[in-house]
C-alpha cells in the first residue's frame, strides 16, 4: 500500500506496526484519533511530503525515496537522521542492554556468560556511538554547509578553503562493520549461548535486535540513496560555481 | 557462506516479485538486482558476474543465439530464460534453464534447486558447524587478538593457511567479527575469559 496525505495515521499503524518508532521519531504522540497524515503533519509542523517519503520508504522496500526526497532540502533529511540516531543511542541500545543484564544461568557459568555477552555488547554500543558522533560532528554539518552555500550563492572565502580540503567523497563510508557485529550477536544468541533460566528475556532480546537491524538498514538506505548522492551533486555544482 | 546471486531482468512487476519471492525461499540464494532493460542487464552482469541471470525473452529481441556474446568473456553466469507465452519455446537450447509463465511453484522451485545444486553440491554446504582441532587453535589465537602474521608464526603455518582457516571458521560458525569470534571461543572454553582481548 502506498501511504498518501489522506491516509489515516491510525490505519498506517494497523497495517504496519514497524512504523511505530518512525512516527514517534517525528515527535507525534499517540491518541490522534481519526486524523489523516495531512492534518497531523500540520498540527506538528512537519513537512508532509517529507513525512510521506520516509514512511513509504520504510513501509515498502521496493519504494525508492531517492527521486522525490532528492528535490527536498537536505536539512529535513539530516534532522530526521539525527532523530533516529537519538533513538538508537538513547532508547533502543539501552533497552537491549537492560535485557542482557537480566539474563542469568545456573552455576558457575553464570558469571562468565554474563561478562562475555556484556563486553561484546558494550563494544558494539561504543562503535555505534562513535559512528553516529562522527556523522553528527563531521558529515552532517559539512553537508548542511554545502547546501547553505549553494543556496545563498555567496562566494564565502572561508568555505572555499574548506572545499579545498574535503569533499563528500571522503565520507562515503561503509556501515559493514556495524551490521556484521549485529549479525554476529544474533547468531551467538540463536546458536551458541547456553540456554538461560529466563528464556522469555532471550526472546525479547532477539525481537529487539531484529527490529534494530531493520531500522538501521532503513536508516542506511536513506543515507546511501538520498543524503550522500544529493549532497555530491550539489557539491559538484557548487565547485563549478565557485571556480 | 556467500549467497549465490541472481539478477532478474523482467519488466513485469508481478513476475519479478513472484520470481524474487521463490528465490528468496532458498537460504543459499538471493536476488542481487532487478532490471527492466537489456542495456542495464548487460552492464550489471559484467560488473557483478552473478551466478545466475533470469531474463525475459522479450528483453533480448533477436539476440537469442548469441546471447553469451553480449557479455564480457570472463562472465560465467548461468542463463535462465523466462517465457511468457507458449509460442516462444524454440530458443531454449541456448540457455541453461527455462522458466515459463505456466510453471507452478513446485516446478520453478525444482528448477532453481537443480541450478543451485550444480553450483554448490549439497554435501559441500551441509557441513556441520563443528570446528576441527586446528581451527580451534587458530580461533584461540584470533581471540587473543593476534594478527594473521603472528598466528602463522605461532602455529608454524603460512599466512595463506591462516587466512583459509579463518575463512572456514567464519563460514562454519556464521560469525564474522573478531569480537564475535572471541565470544564463541569463551563460551566454548576454547579460551579463558582473562586471556581474551
Amino acid at each position: 500500500m502506498t501511504i498518501v496525505k489522506k491516509t489515516k495515521l491510525a490505519e498506517v499503524i494497523h497495517q504496519n506496526y514497524h512504523l511505530i518508532p518512525i512516527i514517534t521519531r517525528f515527535g507525534i504522540s499517540f491518541g490522534f484519533g481519526d486524523k489523516n497524515i495531512e492534518q497531523i503533519c500540520k498540527q506538528y509542523e512537519i513537512n508532509s511530503d517529507f513525512f510521506l517519503e520516509i514512511v513509504n520508504a520504510f513501509n515498502d522496500k521496493d519504494y525508492s525515496p531517492a527521486k522525490k526526497l532528492g528535490t527536498m532540502p537536505l536539512k529535513n533529511t539530516v534532522k530526521y537522521l539525527l532523530s533516529s540516531h537519538k533513538y538508537f543511542n538513547d532508547i533502543k541500545l539501552p533497552l537491549i542492554e537492560k535485557l542482557i543484564h537480566k539474563l542469568n544461568w545456573e552455576g558457575p557459568e553464570n558469571k562468565k556468560n554474563k561478562a562475555t555477552l556484556d563486553k561484546f555488547f558494550n563494544q558494539y554500543r561504543n562503535e555505534v556511538i562513535e559512528h553516529t558522533a562522527h556523522e553528527e560532528n563531521e558529515v552532517y554539518p559539512f553537508i548542511l554547509n554545502i547546501e547553505n552555500n549553494f543556496k545563498s550563492k555567496n562566494k564565502d572565502n572561508g568555505f572555499i578553503e574548506i572545499l579545498k580540503l574535503k569533499s563528500i567523497k571522503d565520507y562515503e563510508e561503509t556501515h559493514n562493520e556495524l551490521s556484521s557485529a549485529l549479525l554476529d550477536l544474533k547468531n551467538i544468541i540463536i546458536k551458541y549461548l547456553p540456554p538461560a533460566n529466563n528464556s522469555d528475556v532471550i526472546e525479547q532480546i532477539l525481537v529487539e535486535i531484529f527490529d534494530l537491524e531493520k531500522d538501521m538498514e532503513d536508516h542506511t538506505k536513506i543515507e546511501d540513496t538520498v543524503l550522500i548522492p544529493v549532497a555530491s551533486k550539489i557539491e559538484k555544482e557548487l565547485r563549478k560555481y565557485l571556480k | 557462506m556467500k549467497k549465490l546471486s541472481f539478477i532478474i531482468a523482467e519488466k513485469s512487476y508481478i513476475v519479478k516479485t513472484g520470481l524474487t519471492k521463490i528465490i528468496n525461499n532458498f537460504h543459499e540464494a538471493s536476488v542481487l538486482r532487478e532490471t527492466t532493460d537489456l542495456q542495464t542487464t548487460i552492464k550489471l552482469v559484467n560488473k557483478h558476474n552473478p551466478e545466475f541471470l533470469i531474463i525475459n525473452i522479450k528483453l533480448i529481441n533477436d539476440a537469442h543465439e548469441d546471447i553469451r556474446q553480449l557479455f564480457s568473456k570472463k562472465i560465467n553466469t548461468k542463463l535462465i530464460i523466462f517465457v511468457g507465452t507458449k509460442r516462444e519455446n524454440e530458443y531454449f537450447e541456448y540457455f541453461d534453464e527455462k522458466i515459463s509463465i505456466d510453471d507452478d511453484k513446485a516446478e520453478i522451485s525444482k528448477k532453481i534447486q537443480l541450478l543451485i545444486n550444480k553450483k554448490r553440491p549439497p554435501n559441500e554446504n551441509s557441513e556441520s558447524g563443528e570446528l576441527s582441532e586446528r581451527e580451534k587453535e587458530v580461533l584461540r589465537q584470533v581471540a587473543m587478538g593476534k594478527t594473521n602474521k603472528e598466528i602463522a608464526e605461532a602455529l608454524f603455518i603460512s599466512m595463506h593457511t591462516v587466512i583459509t582457516h579463518r575463512k572456514n571458521i567464519t563460514g562454519k560458525l556464521e560469525i564474522k567479527t573478531v569480537a564475535g569470534l572471541t565470544v564463541y571461543a569463551i563460551l566454548n572454553n576454547i579460551i579463558d575469559i582473562d586471556e581474551a582481548v
